[in-house]
């Protein structure tokens, strides 16, 4: 017996979420285009995103259907499906490299996608089903140094690619996800510092292996990744490397006043006073072109998003789905607050996309999954439904 | 299962702060740098985006007074580059190959200033065609490298007036900071010396400018605004190109026959043609010369170096304005005006000469260069003759009469400081007296008192006095003027983009001695004489036109001694005054007068042989 349409749409979808997607997809897609206006390859590079957004659509549709209840059944087969994506760019015959942080994973000829992208998923997956055992009650000194050494093994994998952007936002999953798990506050402070701590034992480590083994381009962490830190302390320090993308990009921005200079208008966009501006960079063309309206419209659209995907997490009929829910939260305030922070002087420069608005189909079709993931827990907050 | 709804209900409360707070930090710095600082990042954008460079005016060209070109310009190809290249090593060693400059003059000359890092340097400034052409085919291969059309000073004469004209060159540092050009920027070409110098702000027009659009390299990729350049005016100056000509050679000619009569080092020298009433510079002519084109496009270094080096005898220097020498005779004409105006002679006044003139006691004797003595003369007869005792006589009456009369007579006719040239560099001479003998001794207290020997070595034009040969030609043009001193000027008109005269000069009285017509025709016929039957006879023999002179030979402390001669023609009705003086030339009346005589052969348009004749008199 079939349900009334007008049912079927109430129970499986998630208006805020689908309507909120699909108006950062299509700002998204504008951008592109707004910023490759004046690019060689425009009009190829507007539809190699566009058929990002198709795989990206059908990708959605799966994770929709799919029932995320079977995933938690797969934690085990699921963590080494996790470590194997994130060391296939170092699998020979698979792997490829382009500018030395970007990892690829290729058959032949053939570029597939990057494979940090899905691992961010499936790291939200995993992480989701350990932290569901606990019930929501992540207060035993043994059960969180559990929790949070399964964690490091994903983490640490993709700090040795070395993908510093994607541990970051693993560790920014790992947080929020943690907090929904039932972790208390002090054992974030114990985290945080630990953490610093080691980060500055990396750096420590690394200048004196630098210096002694004189390999001016970085041991553990690469020498840009340095310089881009340093630049963010001290914005006037070497304005025609690391500091100069930083201010042209403020420019590029600042200069948009109120409304902007127009899509597609801008000198700083035209003239490619900004750097990688239909990736990384695509921010500072919105921030030019549209304003601190245009701005404000693209936060607004990310809060709803992320308010949808609370109620998602808060209606959803188990612990695990309403982790998952938490962890994509995680996974698009950080990145946001990441992109959106580095191109205005807040946070340091780092190799992190803006979601739905950078320029790249695998990061396209990962959050279109993300968000079906989102519409498959809201799809099946009364149980199981059969269709 | 709603157990764990309760317990997560606090935890969405703190996630969703998070969010809240990430969202919102960045909103209010969004707000900060767009909308409250926007206009600042505005004028920084707009700063990136947009450059400008000035177009060069074309320099207007330098006439001579019947509107013959003296400099004009040509239209060249310039390769130029901005500095940006110099960092493409692989681009810049090509580049040296094809335009034939060494690489390290190219890396030079894109080195040489640090502001307007876009503006693009000339690396050479006269490339044939078929390199040009070769550029602009391969233009793919030597990116940001451009032919432009460019100008350079066309010297159709050669040296001829090279010191009148002046060269150009790129502007200096010390030339920018003077602000005396307000509106120069580094890399402009302007006038280093003479006409192009003082009349620079005439020639050089108005800079046009052009705005560009560039990229992030630096590209241009398109135009936004342009204004065109207002070419620099002509000026059209009062030489006369054929008597400069002649002016130059005659003084070639006297250093040529110096050194036929055994004055070996004479090398230098100076020559000048004025007209009486109006001042305006006919010729000027200066030895050694040198040809201004050299400094087109730079001057090499080696060439500069030996254009100042001590051997070379300094050919930039104008040594009609800039050099000052002992009158030495030609003075006696001033001291025997001066006496006259002050009463102190008569025409009558009549001395004896013995040879050894003993005035001031024996101890304190001197020689007339006529060692046996010229006898018993009148004023006329000393001037024709040149006495030497004559005049320690006059120097002696004059010492006696006491309050510096000679002295002040002198600077009334111009001596002793600048006439106020249209040209740079003019020096002063010098006219001692007691107070500047002081000065000058101040640290040498025997030395400081004025002597009657300082008066009497001054009346024949020896001693501390120093001319120079435009004030010695001023002078001389007084004395046939009634005592009117002009200023001398070069600059006879600016000229109208139509040709017709915008700016023209006009006479501008310095002094006025206030000349007696009785004096005037004593001391006319007195320097008449000199070139009739006195020391300057020689020279003047068949010579159709009364000419009214002086010759002199100045003693100089180690050297050679200086051939001078000076003098107005025709002497009834003075038009033109001359000085010529031969450095280290020997005797005046065989050197530097020839000299005389064959410029005002080309002036009145006499026919001229080369005369040599034999002279030693002072």
């Amino acid at each position: 017996m079939r349900a009334p349409l007008s049912r079927i749409l109430r129970d499986r979808v998630h208006a805020g979420v689908v309507l909120s997607t699909v108006a950062l997809v299509v700002f998204g897609g504008v951008m592109v285009w707004a910023a490759t206006v004046t690019m060689s390859g425009h009009a190829a590079l507007v539809q190699r995103q566009l058929l990002g957004v198709g795989i990206g659509v059908i990708a959605l549709v799966l994770m929709w259907v799919l029932d995320y209840q079977v995933l938690k059944a797969w934690t085990g087969p699921l963590m080494v499906a996790l470590s194997l994506l994130i060391i296939s760019p170092r699998i020979p015959g698979l792997g490829a490299s382009v500018s030395g942080a970007t990892s690829w994973l290729q058959i032949g000829s053939i570029r597939l996608f990057q494979p940090s992208e899905p691992a961010k998923l499936l790291f939200i997956v995993v992480m989701a089903a350990i932290i569901a055992e606990y019930g929501g009650k992540l207060d035993k000194t043994p059960d969180i140094l559990k929790v949070v050494g399964l964690a490091s093994v994903p983490l640490m994998l993709i700090l040795l690619q070395p993908d510093l952007g994607t541990g970051m936002v693993f560790v920014a999953i790992a947080s929020g996800m943690l907090l929904v798990g039932g972790m208390r506050a002090r054992w974030f402070a114990v985290f945080a510092v630990a953490g610093i701590v080691l980060v500055l034992a990396v750096f420590a480590l690394n200048s004196v292996l630098v210096t002694s083994m004189n390999k001016p381009d970085g041991v553990l962490i690469k020498a840009y990744q340095v310089d881009r830190l340093l630049v963010f302390v001290d914005p006037t320090r070497d304005p025609k490397g690391a500091g100069y993308n930083l201010q042209q990009s403020k420019i590029a921005i600042g200069s948009g006043g109120l409304t902007g200079a127009g899509l597609g208008m801008g000198s700083q966009s035209r003239l490619n006073f900004i750097p990688e501006r239909h990736t990384d960079f695509i921010f500072s063309v919105l921030g030019e072109q549209l304003g601190f309206a245009g701005a404000v419209m693209l936060l607004a659209l990310y809060l709803a998003l992320m308010a949808s995907a609370l109620s998602v997490s808060a209606s959803s009929r188990d612990l695990f789905g309403a982790l998952v829910a938490a962890g994509l939260i995680s996974m698009w305030a950080f990145q946001i607050l990441e992109n959106m922070g580095m191109t205005i002087g807040m946070m340091p420069i780092t190799g992190i996309p803006l979601p739905f608005m950078s320029y790249g189909s695998s990061f396209m079709v990962t959050n279109l999954a993300g968000v079906g993931m989102l519409l498959s827990i809201w799809s099946r907050r009364y149980g199981t439904t059969t269709t | 299962m709603t157990t764990f709804r309760q317990l997560l209900k606090g935890r969405f409360a703190v996630l969703g702060v998070v969010v809240l707070v990430a969202l919102g930090s960045l909103t209010a710095r969004l707000w900060g740098m767009q909308v409250l600082s926007g206009s600042t990042f505005a004028a920084a954008a707009e700063g990136n985006r947009i450059r400008e460079v000035s177009l060069p005016a074309a320099r207007g060209r330098i006439l001579d007074v019947k509107g013959r070109p003296l400099v004009t310009n040509r239209p060249v190809m310039a390769v130029t580059a901005p500095a940006t290249i110099s960092q493409d090593t692989t681009l810049v060693a090509h580049l040296a190959s094809v335009i034939g400059v060494p690489v390290d003059e190219i890396t030079k000359r894109l080195a040489s200033y640090k502001a307007e890092r876009l503006a693009p340097r000339v690396l050479k400034l006269d490339v044939p065609m078929q390199t040009a052409a070769y550029l602009a085919e391969h233009s793919a291969d030597f990116p940001g490298v451009a032919v432009e059309e460019s100008a350079v000073r066309v010297y159709p004469g050669g040296s001829l007036a090279a010191h009148v004209l002046g060269y150009t060159g790129e502007i200096s540092e010390t030339q920018l900071a003077s602000g005396a050009l307000p509106d120069a920027k580094i890399g402009d070409i302007v006038g280093k010396s003479g006409v192009e110098a003082s009349y620079d702000k005439v020639l050089q027009g108005e800079k046009g400018f052009r705005r560009f659009e560039v990229d992030n390299q630096g590209r241009v990729r398109s135009v936004l605004d342009e204004g065109a350049p207002r070419a620099g005016k002509d000026i059209k100056l009062t030489i006369d190109r054929d008597v400069q000509k002649v002016t130059e050679k005659a003084l070639a000619d006297a250093i040529a026959e110096a050194h036929r009569q055994g004055f070996t080092k004479a090398k230098g020298g100076a020559a000048v043609v004025l007209d009486v009433k109006t001042g305006a510079v006919v010729a000027m002519a200066s030895a050694p010369t040198y040809d201004p084109s050299i400094f087109l496009g730079g001057i090499k270094q080696a060439t500069w170096d030996a254009l100042n080096a001590k051997s070379s005898e300094y050919p930039l220097n104008d040594r009609v304005i800039q050099a000052a020498y002992p009158p030495a005779s030609t003075f006696k004409a001033v001291v025997a005006m001066a006496g006259l105006q002050t009463g102190l002679l008569t025409p009558s006044t009549t001395f004896n000469c013995p040879g050894f003139w003993t005035g001031l006691g024996r101890q304190w004797g001197k020689w007339c260069w006529l060692h046996s003595g010229h006898g018993h003369l009148s004023l006329i007869g000393a001037i024709e003759q040149s006495c030497d005792g004559y005049f320690y006589n006059v120097g002696k009456r004059f010492y006696q009469a006491q309050g510096e009369k000679l002295q002040a007579f002198a600077r009334t006719l111009g001596l002793g400081s600048k006439l106020g040239i249209d040209l740079a560099g003019e020096v002063p001479g010098r006219v001692p007296d007691a107070a500047w003998k002081k000065a000058y001794n101040q640290n040498y207290p025997e030395y400081q008192q004025w002597l009657p020997g300082d008066t009497v070595n001054m009346s024949i034009g020896q001693g501390d006095l120093l001319v120079t040969p435009l004030q010695l030609a001023s002078a001389y043009a007084a004395l046939g003027n009634g005592g009117i001193v002009v200023r001398p000027h070069v600059l006879d008109a600016v000229l109208a983009p139509d040709g017709t005269a915008s700016v023209e000069s006009s006479v501008s009285v310095v002094s006025n001695a206030h000349l007696t017509p009785a004096n005037l025709a004593t001391l006319r016929h007195a320097l008449v004489g000199v070139t009739t039957v006195g020391t300057g006879r020689g020279s003047f023999v068949g010579f159709p036109i009364s000419v009214a002179g002086k010759t002199g030979t100045a003693q100089v402390a180690g050297k050679d001694d200086y051939a001078l001669f000076a003098c107005y023609a025709p002497a009834s009705a003075p038009r033109y005054a001359i000085v010529v003086i031969v450095e280290q030339g020997g005797h005046g009346g065989s050197v530097a007068a020839p000299a005389a005589r064959q410029i005002m052969a080309k002036l009145f348009g006499k026919k001229y042989k080369t005369i040599h004749t034999t002279d030693v008199s002072r």
